[in-house]
């Protein structure tokens, strides 16, 4: 549905996106995942037909973007980031709006009008200035517009950010439904919200992509962050020594009170050599578990950079 | 076509629902008001010569300059800038709208409120045609030449307003702009050559309005005001390609 090939933003000297390649399949709700300044709602923009790309090739639905960009909008429900929306105007008032420039035929504005009223629950608010509106219901304006025009693609530029977490859950809850008859693009720096939302993630870092997967394949693919834990009874001194000979531990952390934390490659293995020294000392295994990581450790791991140099392009941006 | 309209209407709403669409009408009235006033009561004055109060009204006055370089700036200084500062571009730009289509829409209603401020001087005309014969010609011509310098003066405005994200930054260009495109035909008569005499002449916005006033409608004069307008409408959609996402 989606295909991203090569895709290039440069600004002056600066590369903000750096050849940048992706498919999206039909139906698939994609996590776009990075740090803030990582290119991703510049990438977004440029799939959305609002900045050109410097180089590469991006086809949304059969549509090259070069090749004609309003047909490639046309496809596109954009939300963007600080969803924006003009505040003299009444709710109904700026989806008709909307309806009239994302071009839905005249006859077919009350049918959209009414259901992304309903879907987006705003039917309640419909006759409000928008302006009066807290930020849950903008965002759900937002949604509402970027629905009317009956897109196959949505893409959602941090969809969450600002609202309360009663509103989030709702919101949410409305992608996952959305997720059923539309191919989504969602980015997000809130883990929880990939791992409930999306089928498959990708990892952007300072303009690449740096891990592209299901959630679960990206946290196996990085089993070297799994850690085992061991609790003993009548282990002695030599414990630590003799834990870390194993082949596969790379670092053994004493929690005090007879436990460790071992930081594993492959867990299985490790956790048989503990089993099997256990038995060999004659020490009581209260406890041998191991700890997946998370998608966070994933994320932090691929993403992590200096300090400095984030800061430094945080006031950059500002 | 829908699409363009749609923006139109938009737009036009969005003069109406903010307090400034009052507060413009309101000073412009006033002054014109107030214009009108002194040239009827110049004119009872029987020590003048006769002339037609309306050609007076319609640029013969420099009251008429005044307001209009004030007031177009106003009127356009919000359009394009707005939408960049609160990021309504954004959502605006990703629907299948051109550049083209989001600039001349806003110039339009730009226009057209224009025209709207415009509309109740006719009341200037059916004061006078209730005391005198009025020719209508030159009257139907004067609001022609009017409606010319709107299209000329609001292009202006448009284009400024893509280039600035601060509506008062925008305005203050605008009107920088508009006060060196009415001086230019001016220095006419200061000049010699006849080949640029000749040429200022042609951008020379007072014998502009006067010739519409005197009902002389000048092929020459319908060009100018329509081919700056469109030139300026150009720069703006250039400018807003250019300025978008930054």
């Amino acid at each position: 549905m989606i295909e991203v090939q090569q895709l290039t933003k440069r600004y002056f000297d600066r590369e903000v996106v750096k050849s940048v390649s992706f498919f999206v399949p039909e139906g698939e709700v994609l996590g776009f995942l990075g740090p803030n300044g990582a290119g991703k709602t510049t990438t977004m923009r440029m799939i959305c037909a609002y900045l050109p790309p410097t180089s590469g090739t991006v086809k949304v639905a059969g549509v090259d973007l070069a090749e004609d960009p309003l047909a490639v909008r046309e496809r596109i429900g954009y939300l963007p980031e600080n969803v924006a929306l003009y505040p003299e105007m009444r709710v109904e008032e700026f989806l008709r709006f909307r309806a009239a420039i994302e071009g839905v035929s005249r006859k077919d504005v009350p049918e959209r009008l009414s259901y992304v009223l309903e879907r987006c629950m705003l039917t309640d608010v419909r006759r409000q200035l928008i302006g009066t509106l807290s930020k849950g219901y903008r965002q759900r304006v937002g949604l509402a517009a970027a629905l009317i025009h009956k897109p196959p693609v949505l893409i959602l530029d941090e969809p969450t950010v600002g609202l309360d977490p009663r509103q989030i859950v709702k919101i949410r809850e409305l992608i996952v439904e959305l997720g059923r008859d539309h191919t989504v693009i969602l980015s997000t720096h809130i883990l929880p919200e990939v791992e409930q939302v999306c089928q498959r993630v990708l990892i952007i870092d300072d303009g690449r992509i740096v891990a592209d997967g299901t959630p679960d394949a990206l946290r196996t693919g990085f089993s070297e962050l799994s850690a085992v834990t061991v609790e003993l009874e009548g282990a002695d001194a030599a414990a630590e020594e003799l834990f870390s000979r194993i082949a596969g531990v790379e670092k053994v952390e004493s929690l005090g009170q007879g436990r460790w934390q071992l930081a594993v490659r492959d867990g299985k293995a490790v956790r048989r050599e503990v089993f099997r020294l256990a038995v060999e000392r004659n020490w009581v295994l209260t406890e041998l578990s191991q700890s997946v990581p998370s998608l966070e450790d994933v994320f932090l791991r691929l993403t992590t950079r200096e300090e400095a140099t984030l800061e430094a392009e945080e006031v950059q941006h500002a | 076509m829908r699409k363009l309209w749609a923006i139109v209407k938009r737009e036009l709403v969005a003069y109406f629902s903010s307090p400034l669409a009052y507060v413009v009408l309101t000073a412009f009235l006033f002054v014109n008001g107030f214009v009108f006033w002194l040239i009827v009561a110049y004119l009872n004055d029987p020590r003048t010569r006769a002339m037609a109060p309306l050609r007076l009204l319609f640029g013969g006055t420099m009251y008429f300059w005044l307001l209009l370089l004030f007031v177009v700036p106003v009127i356009t200084m919000r359009l394009l800038a707005e939408e960049r500062r609160t990021g309504t571009l954004e959502l605006l730009l990703t629907a299948p709208v051109t550049e083209g289509q989001v600039v001349l829409g806003k110039f339009l209603a730009a226009w057209l409120f224009y025209l709207f401020l415009w509309l109740p001087t006719l009341a200037y005309v059916a004061i006078l045609a209730s005391y005198a014969t009025i020719d209508p010609g030159p009257v139907a011509a004067g609001y022609l030449g009017i409606a010319l310098l709107g299209l000329l003066f609001a292009s202006v405005g448009v284009f400024t307003s893509s280039l600035a994200r601060n509506q008062i930054v925008a305005a203050i260009f605008a009107f920088a702009a508009l006060v060196v495109i009415f001086s230019v035909g001016l220095v006419e008569n200061l000049v010699i050559n006849p080949a640029l005499k000749n040429a200022l002449s042609y951008m020379n916005l007072w014998d502009h309005m006067d010739d519409f006033a005197k009902g002389l409608v000048d092929t020459r004069r319908l060009v100018y005001p329509v081919s700056v307008a469109g030139l300026f409408l150009f720069f703006a959609v250039k400018a807003l390609e250019a300025v978008k996402g930054r």
